[in-house]
């Protein structure tokens, strides 16, 4: 039990960071009914961009800075591969794109910061803290913090600002929402933006308990996917109780049945729950009209 | 086009088939030289993987062409066809003739696990979980060391044919003929009513299920037969290469195969074999450097003179050329400032995508049939020319049988029992009550917003009702879908009219006529003679109904290309070929002009004729008034009336609702009736 306990810590940290990613897919995905399939390389971008920059100024100094970083790698993802897509009403043309672009930032980050994995150093203390009788690393609790900082800061800005009402009226009916004079080009770009920003955030939370690479960010991007469709595509309480799942699912079968299989619930579970409810555990499902 | 008289139409369809027949021919021989030209083993191996990665696109054309899904999945699928042949060969050394179907058939029930979840719902969810399954069935292979010898890969040799071994060359022939075949089956596949199932559910999902086509059965089933393909292929590859590892099989492969069939040219058979050379040989482009700046500088030249003479003709703007162009140059200019390829090989792999999906929508095949299109129209056939020419008696065949046997149970139709409708916290439609009396045109009306076409899509099971229910020929209609109760003989029209756009008027029928195929996909690829009866009587029965409703004319245009009157009658065309009990016609009139509105109504008469049931909603009053027995009257989604069309004309809760206020009604009265 006591060893179960300790997994279930280290997969809430896991499971924080699947669900922030998950809520930037949940973003775009509100505003334009598209996902960028490069998020996890937005994640990765912002990781090494971060340790470059934390070299200079320290981390805390940097984490703005990711944040802008973030914010207009999204707003270059959304301009080049999804604004015409969206323009076309190609669901293929925006996969694919972002696909490519996902592409492109990868190898880019593999000849600027080679193709191995780097040490991304802790901010804080590296040993762990007796909590409970279970050990914890305090930057498990600073991803957890982070992360629900990160989604409450949003859901705030919807709901209290007058720009977070366009992006909410944007989701609820593009149509409507352009005919009352919003630009709801601009509120797509901003929601890109918005996504890619806390990917980068993201990365650089999550990189002082894992490796920092090129490559860090495919599995990252798709276990996100999986939260994503287990939480529901339009549910903020579902990629947390998604991202947990995943994550405590993970650490579990990583620990009772191989590492090499770890991944695996998790992609089953994805498939079990499309299976069963399409539209997630928490989501609603649409109602088309003709 | 429609100026072509269908004599000269027929020859040209002849001399082109001709064209293509010797097409195929040179391309046979020319795969056959291909080994007496080059004794280089590299060249024939390189040319089988070709053949072998074309089977797999032609399969992925199926999914991302004519279904308009994406997969990322299909290089996964590969994989689990060639670690079939592999394990079964190198475990338990299966013979070839079992170890092949093997893997198409394993590789099918995967495609069936991967498909039924992730296509319940619309969305980019096929994209989603085939990748997430990619990366599932690597990690299998990888960790599942005591079948598939994890990641020290699997060594086997090619198949042996009655006591004798392939060699290179000699398989090189079987993976061609295997190729032959896929296309032929493949080709059968597409032109039949499958096919046409697959193209229809992309153009207008909702009107495919609504002719009793299930868009998600459908999409299953092309899903199905690609994993089919893309398993022969894995197992094909499997003997090519005589040695196998995970790491083939990754989300770049998935990714090449994506790009190869767009920049080859979807919904073509050509397309998905030059999208096969492509990535074939573009590793070996990739890797040399020289190579790749000459090529890169000849696609600039050649898009700039393209671009150049566009703008001088003036089909294309300045803004429109500018982009390509300069990502081309940039892509020149940057072949020149890399010293070493390999490290950027992905970026230029992503670039292609990107300029391929905005610049290249319809590949390389798609634009040189376009450009030829433009120059010389009759060179260029996008559909098969059907020919067929109907009779009058078999047009209506089978439902004269069906409304015998109905009116036999009873004289109510359809029968709505207290529907309630809600919308969050609208109500649409309020406990409705309304029974439609068979051989009748049956006429619901009410003002904009009284829940008429709410109507409409919860009698077709587009929406789920709140409450109440509906009984069709004596069987409640919930919890079935719109393509269960378009089969059960409920058929209808749209208010904003939902044709296959690009499919030709004559097909758009054919879809309606779906039902009547009883052959399953073993008679379409065998052509056996159940499914050339099947097809030749539809093909007479759909001309008969576009006779019917006059535009036996325009059979072989695309439905798009119509006037928009023309696509109403097609509607309605189309709905009739799935022999309704009930046709369900919303707002047929609207947009008509004078002379077409009394053509329709001429139609809508013998529709109810040969027996069929009509509601008709309308806003011209005058035809409401002309053809229905009973009209009904909906308002705010409570109906206030129903009776005779003379009686309604009268009431004034109806005037009432029309023209607000309760005052002059008298006066009113007829205005309300005289409709505008």
């Amino acid at each position: 039990m006591e060893i179960f306990t300790q997994l279930a810590v280290s997969g809430i940290a896991l499971g924080m960071i699947y669900a922030v990613i998950a809520f930037g897919y949940q973003l775009t995905f509100a505003t334009s009914r598209t996902l960028n399939f490069g998020q996890g390389e937005a994640l990765m971008l912002g990781a090494l961009t971060g340790l470059t920059i934390a070299g200079h100024i320290g981390y805390w100094l940097m984490i703005p800075v990711v944040m802008v970083f973030g914010a207009a790698q999204g707003y270059v993802v959304e301009r080049l591969g999804v604004a015409p897509a969206i323009k076309t009403k190609s669901e293929f043309g925006w996969i694919m794109s972002t696909i490519a672009l996902g592409i492109i930032f990868r190898n880019t980050a593999e000849n600027i910061w080679g193709k191995d994995d780097l040490k991304f150093p802790s901010p804080l203390s590296a040993s762990p803290m007796k909590v409970l009788g279970v050990n914890v690393l305090p930057m498990e609790i600073l991803v957890v913090v982070g992360a629900v900082a990160m989604m409450l800061a949003v859901e705030f800005f919807n709901r209290r600002s007058i720009y977070g009402k366009a992006v909410v009226a944007t989701s609820n009916d593009r149509d409507a929402a352009g005919l009352m004079g919003i630009n709801t080009g601009v509120v797509i770009s901003f929601s890109y933006a918005l996504s890619s920003l806390t990917a980068a955030l993201a990365g650089v939370l999550v990189a002082p308990l894992t490796l920092t690479g090129a490559s860090m960010g495919a599995v990252l991007g798709l276990k996100a996917f999986a939260v994503a469709i287990i939480g529901g595509l339009n549910s903020g309480l579902g990629v947390i109780v998604g991202g947990l799942i995943l994550g405590i699912a993970e650490t579990t079968t990583g620990y009772y049945l191989s590492t090499g299989y770890k991944d695996v619930p998790g992609l089953l579970l994805l498939l079990v729950v499309l299976a069963i409810k399409p539209s997630g555990l928490f989501g609603k499902l649409a109602i088309k009209k003709v | 086009m429609s100026a072509t008289p269908p004599a000269a139409a027929q020859v040209v369809s002849a001399s082109l088939r001709a064209s293509r027949i010797g097409l195929g021919i040179t391309a046979a021989l020319a795969l056959a030289a291909l080994p007496l030209l080059t004794s280089s083993s590299y060249y024939i191996h390189l040319a089988a993987l070709i053949a072998i990665y074309s089977v797999l696109l032609l399969g992925l054309d199926i999914v991302v062409g004519y279904t308009g899904e994406v997969s990322l999945g299909h290089a996964a699928l590969f994989g689990v066809g060639s670690y079939t042949v592999g394990v079964l060969v190198f475990q338990l050394s299966w013979p070839v003739w079992a170890a092949l179907p093997a893997a198409i058939a394993v590789t099918a029930v995967f495609g069936v696990a991967l498909a039924l979840p992730a296509l319940r719902v619309t969305g980019p969810y096929l994209a989603m979980v085939t990748l997430a399954f990619g990366t599932i069935v690597q990690i299998l292979i990888n960790e599942m060391d005591f079948l598939t010898n994890g990641a020290l890969g699997i060594s086997l040799r090619k198949p042996e044919f009655f006591g004798h071994r392939l060699n290179a060359t000699e398989y090189y022939y079987f993976v061609v003929v295997v190729l032959g075949v896929t296309v032929l089956v493949v080709n059968r596949i597409l032109k039949s009513h499958l096919g046409r199932a697959f193209e229809a559910l992309r153009d207008s999902p909702i009107a495919s299920d609504c002719m009793a086509v299930s868009v998600y059965r459908y999409k299953v089933y092309a899903f199905v037969i690609s994993a089919a393909l893309a398993g022969l292929a894995g197992g094909l590859f499997t003997y090519s290469e005589e040695y196998i590892s995970p790491n083939t099989y990754s989300i770049e492969l998935a990714i090449q195969f994506l790009l190869a069939v767009i920049m080859g040219g979807r919904k073509t058979r050509s397309g998905p074999i030059l999208g096969a050379i492509i990535i074939v040989m573009l590793p070996n482009l990739l890797s040399d450097l020289e190579l790749f700046r000459r090529l890169a500088v000849g696609v600039t030249v050649l898009v700039g003179v393209y671009g150049a003479f566009a703008l001088a003709k003036q089909k294309r703007t300045l803004r429109q050329l500018a982009p390509p162009v300069a990502l081309l140059v940039g892509l020149s200019v940057f072949s020149f400032v890399i010293d070493d390829i390999t490290d950027y090989r992905l970026t230029i792999f992503g670039l292609m995508i990107l300029l391929v999906i905005y610049y290249l929508p319809d590949g390389i095949v798609g634009f040189v049939r376009n450009t030829i299109g433009q120059l010389h129209p009759n060179w260029v056939q996008r559909h098969e020319v059907i020919e067929a020419t109907g009779d009058a008696e078999r047009t209506w065949q089978a439902t004269a049988a069906g409304s015998a046997a109905g009116a036999a149970t009873s004289d109510c139709v359809l029968k709505v029992d207290g529907v309630l409708m809600q919308f969050g916290g609208l109500t649409a439609l309020n406990r409705v009550e309304m029974n439609v009396m068979r051989h009748t045109v049956h006429g619901l009306i009410g003002p904009n917003g009284s829940g008429k076409s709410t109507m409409m899509n919860v009698l077709t099971g587009i929406y789920k009702p709140t409450g109440g229910s509906i009984t069709f020929e004596g069987q409640p209609l919930a919890g079935r879908t719109s393509a269960q109760i378009a089969a059960a003989g409920v058929a209808r029209t749209f208010q904003n009219v939902q044709l296959f756009g690009e499919m030709t008027v004559i097909e758009n029928v054919l879809v309606g006529l779906h039902h009547t195929f009883r052959s399953n996909i073993v008679d379409v690829m065998l052509h056996t003679p159940r499914y050339t009866r099947e097809e030749r009587d539809a093909r007479a029965r759909a001309a008969g109904i576009l006779s019917f409703v006059g535009l036996a004319a325009f059979a072989n245009e695309e439905a798009r290309n119509l006037p928009y009157g023309k696509q109403r009658l097609l509607e309605i065309g189309r709905a009739l070929a799935l022999d309704p009990q009930l046709i369900l016609l919303d707002e047929p009139a609207a947009g008509l002009a004078a002379p077409d509105i009394a053509e329709l109504v001429g139609i809508m008469r013998k529709i109810r004729e040969h027996g069929i049931t009509v509601i008709l909603i309308e806003h011209h009053m005058d035809v409401v008034m002309e053809i229905c027995d009973r009209v009904s009257v909906l308002d705010f989604g409570n109906k206030i009336a129903e009776g005779a069309p003379a009686d309604i004309q009268a009431n004034p809760k109806v005037v009432e609702a029309y023209l607000g206020g309760v005052a002059e009604m008298e006066e009113l009265g007829d205005g309300a009736g005289g409709g505008r």
